[in-house]
């Protein structure tokens, strides 16, 4: 038995240093955008985290039948899995069995960085400009898939803004009116719960939502290279900048101003909140504009409802025009496997794509295109989408996608405690400056 | 285990007198090689892994016992989850034990219904993990008030009316209970075949001495199904060490790491961390505890019986 | 209350066995306030899946405005219409069925042979293979995650129904070993030797007497772990990747919409339809199950 025991520990090392090696070696030229040869079609994959309805993929499989028409043979196999949490579970054990597929959805994690410098993932730079789109892309769609060095490596799907949303006659019957500073919030959500109304709707359970949170004040005192520096560990929560938003957030959690037991609380729970007239804010991106600003919206508070950006502050270093602009989770192309094949059906379908997007309703990554108004829309829908035309050149990223992962999800889990009051701010400082400290250093070398 | 396997006692007798050793090995090595596969082999692998440092895609590093030392005195979430996860096993094995038991003694002093009833306490198992954590979601909520708040409310308990899933004094309770009720109906049966074998010539004579219900229970029918009850700890106790969906589903941990059980966290280093160097580290630990937690309970179990 | 459930009890209960009569007066009231307690319990145990299907029926509207325990408002089948439309319900039933099944025929046809092999045939390292086997009932399967993708990479396995069902099946073995070798324990030792006496060897002996011996036990085996697979979501959902392959578990993902937003009516509509397959067999079955489980206990 214990010879076998041996064997099996020898066996186990050697699969184990056999995967390992496999992993470092075999990927391709990243930098070769325009391979040459044959286009020979074939199936292709790609592994993606987006709603299995939404348009995004819906427009996709359109574009690969359509290809498919001109290329037999060809076929995109679209995998999803629009848990985000399971995605990235799914996405990190194939790239380390090394078995990533054609295309893949990333953010700009520091993880999609290490397979960057690995060479798995093609230059987006420039496979974007060797097919003539590159100038076609909003230039703050691109910068949101872009690493700290400016490099880029995903292609952006989406384009949307995020606002707070409110409820005018809410803030009416509470005696406040819309926040001139984020400095005024907890102020208000005081007034509005004596009026024994719910001032914010939280989605607690996603933990992106109350990150947001933290990174608005430090993206108005110090700009978008606070959070970039933060989670090297050249800057601290100590910070001025840092200081700041640790304070503000202990405040929003003094003033109640998420609903109770957000934490536990889910992204229909919180909407939900808002659209029944429960809840007067709600920060949510354009995805929403669908239940948001056209006709589905519950009538009892249709008439009710708008938006405001992201206040600024005093002395704030980003303008009022600045704010949350995400362009979605990215497209990765993997290196190993880009060919003629792989690059002449992005040339066809990055083509097409924009046009049938805006289509949609949606805001296109692109500058090309109109984005149609659904006939249901309320006048907001309009007015909501204008508001791409006026951003300015810096946007606030969400911190979720910035920090390495071990510190983010020790992040999400202080903030609740912050907020809740279950810890002050000095504890919220020092665990989380000592997880900086201890886990920067392995993602950032 | 070889001086074990010699010691005179041990040879286990065969019930068939005329078999080979062929066939000892015709029906032993597929299982034998299945379970090698799927789970000793993966077991091993993780305790060779914990000695790297590896994030999938880099090169993998040897650093000895680092992750242990790291795991044992610098890790503060690490034993947080620990003794979240004792407590986790506790309320467990209360709700499911002591559930059981009560549940099986009621039913025996039924005479018509038990069928059904006992099919009724079975049916939570199979609903999805899912569905059951989101349900247990809307039962604890606060704002809008829940299921729970709302019966406290109308007994008059208002005061003890909370969000029991953000507040970090009671979440453990609250994520320990859906699993709890989960599975209390599959030990309450085995329980009650146990209580209804107990024979009746031993109960009615204890009757007669005048023995009271409790004396009854204490006295004659836990005496007699102890070994069914060592076997049911001993289920209890290992399901609720694996538990993972529960928690996983309705807290993620949170709030802080009042939820986080060990399970949860290994699964996070993993695949949230991609530090899977590190989760090995904690896999082997979670393997030494239950082992642990098993011999515990055999040890103690037996040494009441003995005495 | 009880003054008020007393009469109905004596009621519904018609005096049995004159072996009762003389007691019957005493345990009343211990009997009655056990009766509630039951229906209590019963009504904890029940209520979840009767909320489930009614969720399911509710609107949208009803559902996010409404108290989600109160009856709902008014009653729709179009969640279960959007279920069938997002999701391929019945794509992800088959899944699930084939993994359910080709798990289940390797825990019992495994399960009952090395059983077999230890506590019928049995060997000198018996009790440390029986040992072993028992390290699978306790360690829990989130550690198998890793190795087990990195293995079946290498050896092609990834995206097969085969890599969902052999972790299932090798970490639910030792609990239907333990059970097998439990109910085998109780096989009378004569039966086997008479058969022996006729010439059977250990093949026979198997095929025509402990097989069809273990009906029940089967019974009891395949039903606990289709509960557990039916419902498994952790190695669905490492190991698969096609859309083809899902199980019920991944596709109840497709209810989940951008950024974390979940169609909640869809899903317990789907959840609903899902659970609907495992609960006619487990209501069918359960009568061999409880026995079976009954048996497996008492001899434990």
């Amino acid at each position: 038995m214990k010879k076998l025991f041996r064997a099996a520990a020898v066996a186990a090392a050697c699969a184990l240093a056999l995967t390992a090696c496999g992993g470092g070696g075999t990927a391709g030229n990243p930098s070769n955008v325009s391979p040459t040869g044959e286009i020979k079609p074939r199936e292709i994959s790609w592994l993606l985290s987006r709603p299995a309805d939404g348009a995004v993929i819906n427009i996709m499989k359109k574009l690969a039948d359509d290809y498919a028409k001109d290329h037999p043979g060809f076929a995109l196999n679209l995998i999803t899995t629009p848990d985000r949490p399971s995605y990235i579970q799914k996405l990190e054990t194939l790239a380390a069995a090394n078995k990533l597929p054609e295309l893949f959805d990333t953010d700009a994690t520091p993880f999609a960085q290490q397979l960057a410098k690995q060479g798995k993932m093609v230059d987006a730079d420039k496979l974007l400009k060797s097919l003539g789109v590159y100038d076609d892309y909003r230039p703050g769609a691109l910068d949101y898939q872009r690493f700290d060095d400016g490099s880029l490596y995903m292609i952006p799907f989406q384009f949307e803004l995020e606002f707070m949303w409110y409820n005018k006659s809410l803030l009416q019957k509470a005696g406040v009116s819309v926040p001139k500073s984020l400095d005024d919030i907890p102020a208000m959500c005081t007034a509005l719960r004596k009026a024994g109304i719910t001032p914010i709707a939280l989605d607690g359970q996603d933990q992106w939502p109350l990150e947001r949170y933290v990174a608005y004040q430090p993206f108005r005192e110090a700009g978008p290279e606070f959070v970039q520096k933060l989670k090297k560990g050249e800057a601290s929560f100590a910070d001025p900048a840092g200081k700041k938003t640790v304070g503000w957030l202990a405040e929003l959690g003094k003033a109640n101003c998420f609903q109770d037991g957000f934490s536990a609380q889910g992204y229909s729970d919180a909407q939900n909140q808002f659209t029944s007239g429960q809840a007067a804010m709600y920060n949510i991106g354009t995805w929403e504009l669908p239940s948001l600003a056209t006709d589905k919206l519950n009538p009892a508070v249709r008439n009710d409802i708008d938006f405001f950006t992201l206040p600024t502050t005093e002395g704030a270093v980003t303008a009022a025009n600045e704010y949350v602009s995400p362009s979605g989770i990215g497209m990765a192309v993997n290196s190993k496997t880009y060919d003629p094949l792989v690059s002449d059906f992005l040339k066809f379908a990055l083509g097409k794509y924009p046009a049938e997007y805006a289509a949609t309703g949606a805001l296109s990554p692109t500058t090309t295109v109109q984005t149609a108004v659904p006939a249901n829309a309320t006048p907001l829908y309009k007015k909501a989408l204008d508001a791409a035309n006026g951003l300015g050149s810096k946007q606030a990223m969400p911190w979720d996608t910035q920090l390495d992962p071990t510190t983010n999800g020790r992040l999400q889990q202080e903030l609740v405690l912050l907020v809740q009051g279950n810890i002050t701010p000095e504890q919220f400082t020092q665990t989380m400056d000592d997880a900086i400290k201890q886990n920067a250093p392995k993602f950032f070398k | 285990m070889r001086g074990a396997a010699k010691a005179p006692r041990t040879e286990r007798p065969t019930m068939l007198p005329n078999r080979s050793r062929t066939s000892v090995l015709v029906f032993l090595i597929p299982p034998l090689l299945l379970y090698c596969a799927a789970v000793l082999f993966p077991i091993l692998q993780s305790l060779f892994l914990s000695f790297f440092s590896w994030n999938g895609i880099s090169d993998m590093e040897f650093v000895g016992l680092a992750n242990y030392v790291r795991m044992l005195t610098a890790d503060d979430i690490f034993w947080h989850s620990f003794f979240n996860a004792l407590l986790y096993l506790a309320i467990c094995l209360v709700l499911q034990l002591g559930g059981a038991l009560v549940v099986a003694s009621l039913l025996t002093s039924l005479r018509r219904g038990r069928e059904l009833i006992k099919t009724l306490y079975l049916l939570p198992a199979v609903i999805s993990t899912v569905a059951i954590a989101f349900l247990f979601v809307r039962i604890y909520s606060i704002d809008p008030v829940g299921l729970l708040n709302q019966l406290l409310h109308w007994v008059g308990l208002g005061s003890l009316e909370r969000a029991w899933l953000s507040d970090v004094n009671t979440v453990l309770a609250a994520v320990s209970a859906p699993e709890g009720w989960r599975f209390t109906g599959l030990y309450m049966l085995i329980i009650y075949a146990a209580l209804i074998a107990v024979p009746k010539e031993l109960e009615e004579a204890a009757v007669l001495d005048g023995a009271s219900k409790w004396t009854l229970f204490t006295k004659i029918r836990f005496p007699y199904i102890r070994p069914v009850w060592i076997t049911t700890t001993i289920m209890a106790t290992t399901y609720g060490l694996r538990g993972f969906d529960i928690p996983y589903l309705m807290t993620n941990g949170g709030p802080g790491q009042s939820s986080e059980l060990l399970t949860t966290y290994m699964y996070k280093t993993a695949f949230t961390s991609t530090d899977f160097g590190y989760a090995s580290t904690i896999s082997v630990f979670i393997v030494i505890e239950c082992l642990v937690a098993v011999g515990l309970i055999l040890f103690m179990l037996k040494r009441k019986a003995d005495s | 209350m009880i003054v008020q459930t007393a009469p109905a009890t004596t009621r519904t209960a018609p005096p049995p066995a004159p072996v009762y009569k003389p007691r019957r007066r005493k345990p009343s009231l211990y009997r009655t306030l056990s009766r509630v307690l039951i229906m209590l319990i019963v009504i904890v145990q029940v209520y979840p899946l009767a909320w489930l299907f009614l969720t399911s029926l509710r609107t949208e509207q009803d559902f996010a405005t409404g108290d989600p325990f109160a009856l709902p408002g008014s009653l729709t089948w179009e969640n279960y219409a959007r279920a069938f439309e997002t999701g391929d319900l019945g794509r992800n039933i088959l899944n699930s069925f084939i993994v359910t099944m080709g798990a289940n025929l390797l825990i019992v046809l495994f399960g009952m042979m090395a059983a077999y092999a230890i506590q019928v045939l049995g060997f000198r390292l018996s009790r440390f293979v029986r040992g072993l086997f028992l390290v699978g009932i306790i360690v829990p399967v989130q550690i198998a995650l890793v190795p087990l993708f990195i293995d079946y990479s290498t050896v092609n396995l990834l995206d097969t129904y085969q890599s969902m069902i052999i972790p299932l099946a090798g970490f639910a073995l030792p609990m239907s070993i333990y059970l097998f070798s439990s109910f085998f324990e109780y096989i009378p030792r004569e039966t086997y030797e008479a058969a022996s006496l006729d010439g059977a060897g250990p093949y026979r002996i198997f095929g025509l007497i402990t097989l069809p011996l273990s009906l029940n036990t089967v019974v009891t085996v395949v039903l606990v772990n289709s509960i557990f697979i039916w419902n498994d979501f952790i190695f669905a959902n490492t190991f698969v990747l096609s859309e083809e392959l899902k199980t019920i578990p991944l596709g109840l993902q497709n209810y989940i919409g951008a950024m974390g937003k979940v169609d909640w009516t869809a899903t317990f509509a789907a959840v609903c339809v899902t659970i609907t397959p495992l609960l006619l067999v487990f209501l069918v079955l359960n009568k061999a199950m409880i026995q079976g489980l009954e048996s497996g206990a008492t001899k434990g």
